[in-house]
């Protein structure tokens, strides 16, 4: 009797699905297509170059995601991995020769490893304390990077061996740069959107909510923010190589900066770390804006200034993200949406009349009457 | 069994839930001092006591959210004493929190299927959300009775379905002893009822019961073993008719 209520209430939000999924993947095929079509759109190989620095921004954002997002363990210091991720591929070419793409992945799987004790060290302590551990590594990372001349090439920076011939033209490599940086960001989200319907994902969500509260559920916390630690930091130290192929020249200073790991960080809030997709349009605001103060205003910090007020009104005002906050409107102008709010008060009556026949009955068959007597 | 050998004992039952000589202190204070206490399996075992007598920090050195500083957790014949919680868990014991802890920004059918009884890491990590995990949420989000909430946002429940979609969560593992602090604290009386009604039927269907509470009503109808703390160890403990009449537990409860 009281199923028939409850079923109409499941059959609404049922309805509300495929709708729901029709929209995203409307999205997904529209976000696709401009991807594939705007190498052809770019009016210059200057926007195209801006094109690839938003590219590469939005696999570094997406990777830094997997702990930020599912974990809610906020690293500030995630050039670690892409820097290192670099400099792995640029010195596997330039000392053991190998194709530039398999350096790329060795370089992603060696960070990995070396991700594994960081993340054993740094994964055990929370909230401040991790985001300070996560800092100092760039730091430490700076500094040897810059006094091991001999090998990294020091302060003086290293130039990177081109994958592709000098017959291929700065507007060309410029374009292969956008596809690959593309195909990269694919298998990232792909990878992400598996995690996020696995029984991992809703573990590692479980833990960003209350993690002793998932311990108690039985999961191994632990472990699991270790797994994703470590595939965030392959994903990042990828991103770190293929940007260090386009670039075609690596610095200490830019590789190991507190700077690009706040980039990620500020991305990520921006479009909302809930969402597979939040960090990618962070990484289209937050990159358009920086390219474009830097051409408006030269390589002033202004644009620094103007990042910094973009963080304060998105923590202020839109604390989840653009995405969600975009959805709340969504949601509200929608018509037919019933509030939660109002179901739990009307549930709330049927629940006090539901519960004395429940316990009825369970007292027929409970066992209390045994025991006591 | 007769309620009079149901004293507390050094000598664990075989497939009980004990402790021995287990202390904590939090700087000066005693919160847990030297309790040793045995709890009856297959039954409902209430712990009572003033407040701030050390019951949420004994529930805590139980399932190794919090060290102990000495003594020893037993359970089913294994010393259990400084394992982390989730090993705690995946032996069987299952809690629920005083003050009610839900995923809140998580769907009330995904905080069902935080908990993890078994498996690797890996394990988790390629297996979508099975539809056997999903169906059996959604049987212990019926017998709780907020199924049709399933979508909602924990966040968004009252208090009392909160504390439903807790237990519900905690059944999901499927543990064998279930340990509950104040299940009726800040809940209507008709929620009271029907959680002392799931506690009922779940405990006829096998399920060990280690519950905190102070509405006496629920407690003295519901269990059938009562452990009573005082500065945090137990001073009494017995059948509900017997706890009830002991001076020591009157002295505590009411200073005389
Ligand atoms: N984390 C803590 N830090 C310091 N003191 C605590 C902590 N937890 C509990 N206490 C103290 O330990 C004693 C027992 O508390 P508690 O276990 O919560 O009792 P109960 O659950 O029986 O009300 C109280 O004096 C309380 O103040
Ligand atoms: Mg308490």
């Amino acid at each position: 009797m009281r199923n028939d209520s409850s079923r109409t209430v499941v059959a609404s939000s049922a309805a509300g699905w495929p709708r729901a999924r029709v929209a995203k993947l409307t999205g997904l095929l529209a976000l696709v297509v401009f991807v594939v079509a705007f190498p052809r759109m770019a009016a210059d190989p200057f926007i195209l170059s801006v094109g690839v620095i938003i590219m590469s921004y939005a696999v570094l954002a997406t990777s830094w995601n997997f702990v930020g997002g599912f974990t809610g363990y906020i690293s500030l210091g995630h050039a670690s991995y892409s820097g290192l991720g670099g400099y792995a591929t640029v010195l596997l070419i330039l000392h053991t020769g190998v194709n530039p793409w398999l350096a790329m992945f060795l370089g992603g799987v060696i960070v990995a490893l070396l991700a594994i004790p960081i993340g054993i060290a740094s994964l055990r302590v929370r909230g401040a304390s991790f985001v300070i551990v996560s800092i100092a590594l760039v730091l430490i990372l700076l500094l040897v990077f810059q006094s091991w001349g001999s090998f990294t090439g020091g302060s003086n920076g290293l130039r990177v061996p081109r994958p592709f011939g000098d017959e291929v033209l700065r507007p060309e490599q410029h374009e292969r740069f956008f596809y690959l940086h593309a195909v990269l960001l694919a298998i990232a989200v792909l990878c992400w959107w598996l995690i996020d319907r696995s029984r991992f994902g809703t573990g590692l969500k479980a833990i960003r909510e209350d993690e002793d509260k998932a311990q108690s559920l039985g999961v191994p916390t632990f472990a699991y923010k270790l797994v994703v630690f470590v595939i965030s930091a392959f994903f990042t130290a990828l991103g770190g190589g293929m940007y260090a192929l386009w670039f075609g020249f690596l610095d200490p200073i830019f590789q190991f900066s507190i700077l690009t790991g706040s980039y990620m960080v500020l991305m990520s809030l921006l479009g909302g770390i809930r969402n597979v997709f939040g960090p990618i349009l962070g990484a289209v605001i937050v990159g358009y804006a920086m390219e474009f103060f830097k051409a408006q205003y030269g390589d002033t910090q202004i644009h620094l200034v103007a990042l910094g007020v973009l963080l304060g009104i998105v923590v202020l005002f839109m604390p989840d993200g653009i995405l969600p906050a975009l959805r709340g409107l969504v949601i509200r102008f929608r018509p037919q949406a019933t509030s939660i709010r109002e179901v739990t008060q009307e549930e709330l009556t049927r629940d006090a009349t539901g519960s004395r026949e429940e316990s009825a009955t369970d007292r027929g068959t409970g066992t209390k009457e045994e025991v006591s007597g | 069994m007769s309620d009079t050998e149901m004293q507390p004992r050094a000598e664990p039952l075989a497939g009980s839930l004990a402790t021995v000589g287990l202390s904590k202190s939090f700087g000066g204070v005693r919160a847990v001092d030297d309790a040793t206490v045995t709890f009856l399996p297959g039954k409902i075992n209430a712990v009572i006591g003033p407040n701030g007598s050390g019951k949420t920090t004994y529930f805590n050195c139980v399932t190794g959210m919090i060290k102990p500083d000495s003594g020893s957790v037993s359970y089913r014949g294994n010393d259990i004493t400084g394992r982390p919680p989730h090993r705690i868990a995946q032996a069987g014991i299952g809690r629920s929190f005083q003050l009610c802890r839900i995923f809140p920004r998580m769907t009330v059918l995904e905080n069902m299927l935080v908990s993890v009884r078994s498996g690797t890491v890996l394990g988790k990590l390629v297996s979508a959300r099975q539809r056997t995990d999903i169906d059996r949420a959604r049987e212990l989000l019926t017998r709780v009775g907020i199924d049709h909430l399933e979508h909602a946002e924990a966040r968004d429940l009252s208090y009392g379905q909160q504390k439903l979609l807790e237990l519900a969560g905690v059944l999901m593992a499927d543990p064998e002893t279930i340990m509950l602090d104040e299940p009726a604290g800040g809940v209507n009386p008709a929620l009271i009822d029907r959680i002392g009604g799931l506690v009922r039927t779940l405990n006829s269907e096998g399920k060990t019961f280690l519950i905190v509470e102070h509405n006496m009503d629920m407690i003295m109808s519901l269990s059938d073993h009562i452990v009573v703390f005082d500065r945090g160890s137990p001073i009494a403990a017995g059948a509900p008719e017997v706890v009830q009449d002991d001076p020591r537990v009157l002295e505590a409860y009411l200073g005389v």
